[in-house]
């Protein structure tokens, strides 16, 4: 007697295939811009962005049934972009770090430019690709932190999540990388001329 | 609350990730010492700089366009 065959899965019908799409497209395809902005600061390059993004939806879609609904679906999809982006992307295209980022130090550009500009308003003469610029020559664990809070809007709780680290460490990371950031910025301001620099 | 125990907690503050009473607690003192003041003014404008200089870039719609044509087919 042959055994019983173990029943196969029913294929899914036409009208839950909608229904899935359907769900996909409304929580998930939302946070597309998102996704892309991410991409591009973790790859450096539009068309790797692109790739990354594609893929990243893809696999959000075949695993779309594990998704719990009403949960953070854009914490959700921001996990799958980074597992993806350290496991196939970063070996072509940026090479993992050898910057030991706890010795970088914090610096103060307030202590630099409080009795020239306390105010800060050199800030504004500093154009939006010169911004993004200096984000992506921060050491990566400094970027991804940077992104996710200051271009994403993200809490220190989501951050953690997406990141897989302590709240802590998002909170330390965060205070150094905005500095470094500062810092970056505020030699370029010096350097065009926006402000005086300080002998050092 | 003293000045360096504020600037050790000046971006959570910025960023309101504290517990309403440290909140309060650093907000009197930033309103009543100046260079506190000042230093946390000077955060709020950069990081109120960093964000609207980031805002703008999104997805192409040829990027959306290939993803629901991809879905499709799955």
């Amino acid at each position: 007697m042959t055994p019983p065959t173990p029943p196969t899965p029913p294929a899914p019908t036409p009208a839950a295939e909608a229904d899935k799409r359907a769900s996909f497209e409304r929580e998930a395809l939302i946070h597309l811009d998102s996704l892309y902005r991410v991409a591009l600061r973790l790859t450096g390059n539009p068309a790797e962005a692109d790739d990354l993004v594609q893929e990243t939806m893809l696999k959000a879609y075949r695993a779309w049934h594990q998704f719990e609904r009403g949960t953070n679906a854009k914490g959700w999809l921001l996990t799958i972009l980074r597992h993806a982006f350290i496991n196939e992307y970063r070996r072509r295209t940026r090479h993992p770090e050898t910057v030991d980022i706890d010795a970088i130090e914090p610096f103060s550009v307030f202590e630099e430019v409080q009795d020239d500009d306390p105010q800060g308003t050199f800030f504004d003469r500093i154009v939006d690709d010169e911004v993004l610029r200096a984000i992506d020559t921060l050491p990566e664990q400094f970027r991804e932190t940077v992104v996710l809070s200051d271009v994403e809007g993200m809490s220190y709780e989501e951050i953690a999540r997406v990141l897989e680290v302590p709240v802590g460490t998002v909170k330390s990371r965060l205070f150094r990388a905005r500095r470094l950031l500062q810092k970056k910025l505020y030699e370029y301001a010096v350097g065009m001329g926006y402000i005086k620099g300080n002998a050092t | 609350m003293n000045c360096r125990e504020c600037k050790e907690r000046l971006y959570e503050y910025l960023d309101r990730e504290l517990t309403p009473a440290v909140m309060e607690e650093i907000r009197q003192h930033v309103a009543e010492c100046p260079p506190c003041g000042e230093s946390f003014d000077f955060e709020k404008v950069f990081l109120t700089f960093v964000r609207a200089r980031c805002r703008a870039q999104g997805a192409s719609p040829e990027l959306r366009r290939r993803i629901l044509d991809e879905l499709l087919d799955e």
